[in-house]
């Protein structure tokens, strides 16, 4: 009887929270006005929870995916090497130095991001292979897609200061913040206008003097 | 004891190999169009002879990460060309590389330096010119930012064909800036020094060439009428060259390239202009 009190407590409070919790939906674009992809779109304040505490980075084709990830600080990152041959991950980010030498198949421990901020990652092995990771003080984000748009939902009602961030966005999230006030059961849209850097990444293709296996 | 410290270092690295790193097969290679304006490599307008050919490199390629940073590279190849004119310059050529590259720490923008080297047979057309063809020299390189680095290095080339003509040795130290311009544009800038035997062709009489000439011997290479002697002697050649390489996809890239290359040796001094366009693929 205890026992089906208490889920429906559960039940009514998970019920009252979904009606009172606002949603934001945001726009990411570039200065031409097309779509950014692989954007972090984020929100601090309001009473901010615990998102999942553990992520996985694949190594597929010898890429990384996805290409760029956020998570909650503290959260536990796995890094599976699902090819067929061994690769090297490292960071060398002020945010989370790390390295895992040569492994095949998933290693044993993961790999903690105990630190906010943006850590960039690199295979040692295959200098093409780079990928991102937003490490957030909040568990509300989201990366956008290639229409460049996010919806972050449930969001509890509360004051929020929204940051954007990319892999090529020139100077600090900071500078583009936008705040907001969100009622129970709101609804906002926002829009970004990112200033991009160029892509210079290393590429996977031959002939080149930093491509393939130099 | 020379032999045995060659055997100890050739057993290190094959077992470090085997037992430390697994296969990381893959093909590559270019192919693509070649042009040399001056192929006689002459001072006089009248006896240069422009030609041009197809050229392909293929590459079955392994490489080995022994350390954290430390790689080992081996490679079988093949390679070949076929010109439109002077078929004695046509040549297959299968050989093997290897390429040892140490990076003072981690990531593509660390500074490395290269071990490399090929051995393999020429086998020409004008199958005098056969004879083996190897080379050995270091690299070293640093990124200077995300868009540019640097690269610089020496070669000595061997193409060793004992008691014959055609039997020439160089040293080359060379230098090249590389340009990301754009996230699929490369654009590579380069200067060679090259110290070492030439091979200068001529109608004869050329007494100021046969002076300091240390061989001659008369070809066929471009025809009997005239008949062109060939001259090998001790040449330097300054070398400019400029290539821009164009992203396809992760597998298949384009290139252009120039090349500028003055060869003398006093009173002698002959040019080329090289142009070259290729794709390159890798699988």
């Amino acid at each position: 009887m205890n026992r089906l009190a208490a889920v429906i407590v559960l039940a009514l409070y998970s019920v009252c929270r979904q009606s009172s919790a606002g949603s934001l939906s945001v726009a990411v674009k570039d200065a031409n006005g097309g779509p950014v992809s692989d954007a972090v779109v984020y929100a601090e304040g309001g009473n901010s929870g615990s998102a999942k505490r553990q992520a996985v980075i694949d190594q597929r084709d010898k890429q990384f995916v996805p290409y760029v990830s956020a998570v909650q600080v503290g959260t536990s990152v796995l890094f599976p090497n699902k090819d067929n041959i061994r690769h090297h991950v490292y960071s060398f980010s002020a945010a989370k130095k790390f390295e895992l030498p040569l492994y095949a198949g998933v290693p044993a421990e993961p790999v903690v991001f105990d630190k906010v901020g943006f850590v960039t990652l690199g295979c040692n092995i295959h200098d093409w292979m780079i990928a991102y990771v937003a490490v957030l003080p909040t568990p509300y984000f989201q990366v956008t897609g290639g229409e460049g748009r996010v919806v972050l939902k449930d969001l509890p009602p509360g004051h929020y200061k929204i940051e954007v961030w990319q892999p090529r966005l020139k100077g600090a999230p900071e500078k583009l913040a936008q705040n907001i006030d969100l009622a129970s059961g709101g609804a906002k849209e926002l829009v970004f206008t990112l200033d991009l850097k160029p892509d210079f990444r290393a590429k996977r293709a031959p002939g080149l003097s930093n491509g393939g296996y130099p | 004891m020379k032999t045995l410290t060659k055997s100890a270092i050739a057993v290190v690295l094959f077992s470090i190999a085997v037992s430390g790193a697994r296969a990381e097969w893959h093909v590559e290679g270019e192919t693509g169009f070649f042009y040399d304006n001056n192929l006689s490599n002459s001072d006089r307008a009248a006896d240069q002879e422009p030609d041009g050919s197809w050229k392909t490199d293929l590459r079955l390629v392994n490489t080995f990460q022994l350390l954290r940073d430390l790689r080992l590279t081996v490679a079988g190849d093949l390679q070949g060309q076929v010109w439109s004119e002077y078929n004695d310059f046509n040549r297959i050529s299968p050989g093997a590389e290897t390429a040892l590259r140490y990076r003072f720490g981690l990531g593509h923008l660390a500074p490395w330096i290269m071990l490399e080297n090929r051995i393999g047979y020429d086998r020409f057309h004008g199958t005098a010119r056969s004879g083996w063809d190897e080379s050995a020299g270091f690299r070293g390189g640093f990124a200077i930012s995300d868009q540019i680095a640097f690269e610089a290095g020496y070669l000595f080339e061997n193409f060793a064909v004992p008691d014959n003509f055609f039997d020439v040795q160089s040293h080359r130290l060379g230098a090249r800036v590389i340009f990301d311009l754009t996230s699929s544009l490369q654009l590579t800038v380069g200067y060679d020094y090259r110290e070492g035997d030439v091979i200068a062709y001529a109608v004869p009489p050329r007494p100021e060439i046969a002076a300091f000439a240390v061989e001659r011997e008369e070809v066929t290479t471009f025809g009997t009428d005239p008949l062109y002697t060939g001259y090998r002697f001790p040449g330097r050649s300054h070398i400019v060259s400029v290539s821009a390489v164009y992203v396809l996809t992760k597998h298949v890239s384009v290139s252009v390239g120039y090349e500028y290359a003055s060869t003398s040796h006093d009173p002698l001094r002959y040019e080329n202009h090289l142009v070259e366009a290729k794709v390159a693929f890798a699988f």
